[in-house]
């Protein structure tokens, strides 16, 4: 009796023991876990949510260069929207060229991907080639592009000749220029024909084949296999990409200064000329928040229509 | 009898099927070797142009190869263009921003991947919530914190601090994922024979996301190459110039010397080729990762 009620005790200190041991563990790791956490942490508060309060409230203030900021309400924004002379323009341009942009270089990468998830010889030197636009340093690519625009000697005007059509303004013409930077900009996105080809991979061969077997042709395949089973990766490039293109500043900073006209007066670009060029800088953080506001907007839309999209497959957790 | 039948009819089936599989993969094959040459023409035009005296770029029709290679152009255009200067500044910035941006993404990778701690959830959606905000957004208040809060114009600081600060709520998610993948079994053994949750973080998950860590790096390095907008506020004086941003005043300096320009284009694509080069598998297993699981 006695042995064993000290069996008992000896079984509970230890269990207690254990628990404490836990415990300590668990406390420790908290820290540990802390520890590693402060440098982003610091990065999330210091450079990302405190600025973009700052940006708010700096926005309803008149704050010129040296001078101090003095109140003014709303009317930074009711210059933007009724007399200033870019920015309703340049709200329309960005949104153009990142609608052209995303829906172009999502069609351009999944068709590449596509391709490249046959069975085709060299596949490896043609990820590579496909790839390659992506690391080079944008501006260097856009000026090196402008070139190949030229109106008089460059290679798509003489393209254009030779096959019997006019030539083109590529970068000198207000309703030609977005649509010239949008191709820049869709010939650089390797890095979605990646991410797609590695989605494409784990699509299951078998469902094709089921699919097959019951007679279905390629592009009842593609709309009902491959498009579902995608759906995940197809919306996080659509986000990923949406909100980069909507940034667009360097076509506008190397080489067009925005023009002609307005025609590529990118939000950014009008921001940093506001802010950098003429020193408004309570002026330039209203042009931030709506450009803030609008991409909130664009991705709210996203999430709310992705429920009814994209297909999640049930084992998937 | 009726056997035979439809097992030779599933044979021609069958048969059809690879044949109309090797048409298809023909095709592609066509297709994407027209495509690859279409992606890689506006490479080889500036390099064509590069190598061509600035009368020969302006005669009609153009000419697909250089008459004669003028690889003097390049010596020419290194005389003025100071390629060895940008490239050492924007290594200045690149190499310490790359190195803390992959330290600190793995150390709160690891910490989202394995620890429990109060607060993970919302600390978790606070970073998810940033990889949602534009950076351009908050580029004006941080530019005040830096130059007229710190004091730090004309230095670059305000460059290089940023990426010690988590590399990105993107890299962290990486390192995240690929932590994942580690079997834990690997943690719990180290940790029963007594190593904290640091050593095991050093010992065991260090060595195992080798490849992840490559890739951040990588990916940093063309985050911070691409970013003329950052790098043309905070930079003002000729000394201190990138390689991007001294390409733009090589351009707006130049207008018609294309040939000259063409070149300082060409030598500004080398340092990324030659990394793309080394890391090039890495790359490509790297954003494979990223791309599966979000």
């Amino acid at each position: 009796m006695e042995v064993q009620k000290e069996i008992k005790e000896i079984k509970e200190t230890k269990e207690i023991k254990e628990i404490k041991k836990h415990s300590k563990r668990s406390k420790q790791e908290a820290k540990t876990a802390y520890l590693c956490l402060i440098p982003a942490f610091i990065g999330l508060s210091v450079i990302t949510y405190i600025p973009l309060i700052a940006v708010f409230i700096i926005s309803f203030f008149k704050w010129k260069g040296a001078s101090a900021p003095v109140f003014n309400g709303f009317d930074n924004y009711i210059r933007l929207f009724t007399t200033d002379p870019y920015f309703m323009d340049s709200m329309k341009v960005t949104v153009y060229f990142s609608i052209v942009t995303v829906i172009g270089s999502m069609i351009y990468s999944l068709a590449i991907a596509m391709l490249l998830n046959r069975r085709i010889p060299a596949r490896g030197l043609f990820r590579v080639i496909f790839y390659l636009p992506y690391i080079l340093p944008a501006a260097a690519v856009y000026i090196g592009w402008s070139w190949l625009y030229e109106n008089n000697f460059g290679v798509f005007n003489y393209v254009l000749k030779s096959i019997g059509i006019k030539g083109i303004m590529f970068l000198n013409d207000s309703s030609a220029v977005v649509p010239s930077l949008a191709l820049i900009a869709i010939w650089l996105t390797g890095n979605l024909i990646v991410i797609f080809l590695a989605g494409l991979q784990n699509v299951p061969r078998s469902y094709h084949e089921a699919a097959e077997i019951d007679g279905a042709n390629s592009w009842q395949r593609f709309v009902n296999i491959t498009l579902p089973c995608m759906s995940p990766i197809i919306f996080y490039n659509l986000i990923m990409s949406l909100i980069a293109n909507m940034q667009i500043v360097t076509p506008a900073l190397a080489l067009t200064g925005g023009g002609p006209g307005n025609s590529s007066m990118f939000m950014t670009y009008l921001m940093y000329r506001y802010a950098f060029k003429s020193n408004q800088i309570g002026y330039a953080c209203s042009i931030s928040f709506v450009f803030f506001i609008i991409i909130a907007v664009f991705t709210v839309i996203l999430f709310a229509t992705s429920k009814s999209w994209i297909f999640y497959e049930e084992a998937d957790n | 009898m009726k056997d035979k039948v439809t097992g030779h009819k599933s044979a021609s089936s069958y048969q059809g099927r690879i044949m109309r599989e090797r048409i298809g993969n023909g095709a592609s094959f066509v297709i994407l070797l027209v495509m690859a040459a279409a992606v890689m023409l506006p490479i080889w035009w500036i390099f064509r142009s590069s190598l061509m005296s600035n009368t020969e770029l302006y005669a009609w029709p153009p000419a697909f190869f250089p008459g004669r290679w003028l690889f003097s152009n390049y010596t020419e255009t290194l005389q003025v263009f100071k390629l060895w200067l940008y490239l050492a500044n924007t290594m200045t910035i690149i190499v310490p921003s790359v190195i803390g941006g992959t330290i600190t993404a793995v150390l709160s990778g690891y910490a989202f991947a394995r620890l429990r701690f109060g607060g993970k959830r919302f600390i978790f959606s606070l970073c998810v919530g940033s990889m949602l905000l534009p950076t351009m957004v908050t580029l004006i208040p941080l530019y005040i914190m830096w130059t007229r809060g710190l004091g730090l114009s004309n230095t670059y600081w305000p460059l290089i601090i940023p990426y010690f600060c988590g590399g990105g709520a993107f890299n962290i998610f990486l390192i995240r994922q690929f932590i994942c993948t580690i079997p834990r079994e690997l943690d719990e053994a180290a940790s029963i024979d007594g190593a904290g949750p640091l050593r095991i973080l050093f010992s065991i998950i260090v060595p195992a996301i080798k490849p992840a860590m490559i890739v951040v790096g990588l990916l940093l390095f063309i985050t911070i190459w691409n970013d003329l907008l950052q790098q043309t506020i905070y930079i003002n004086r000729p000394e201190d110039f990138t390689i991007v941003i001294g390409l733009s005043m090589f351009r707006s300096g130049l207008k018609a010397d294309w040939a000259k320009i063409m070149c300082a284009t060409c030598l500004s694509f080398v340092p990324g080729l030659l990394i793309y080069m080394v890391g090039q598998k890495y790359f490509v297993e790297g954003i494979v990762m990223t791309g599966l699981k979000n």
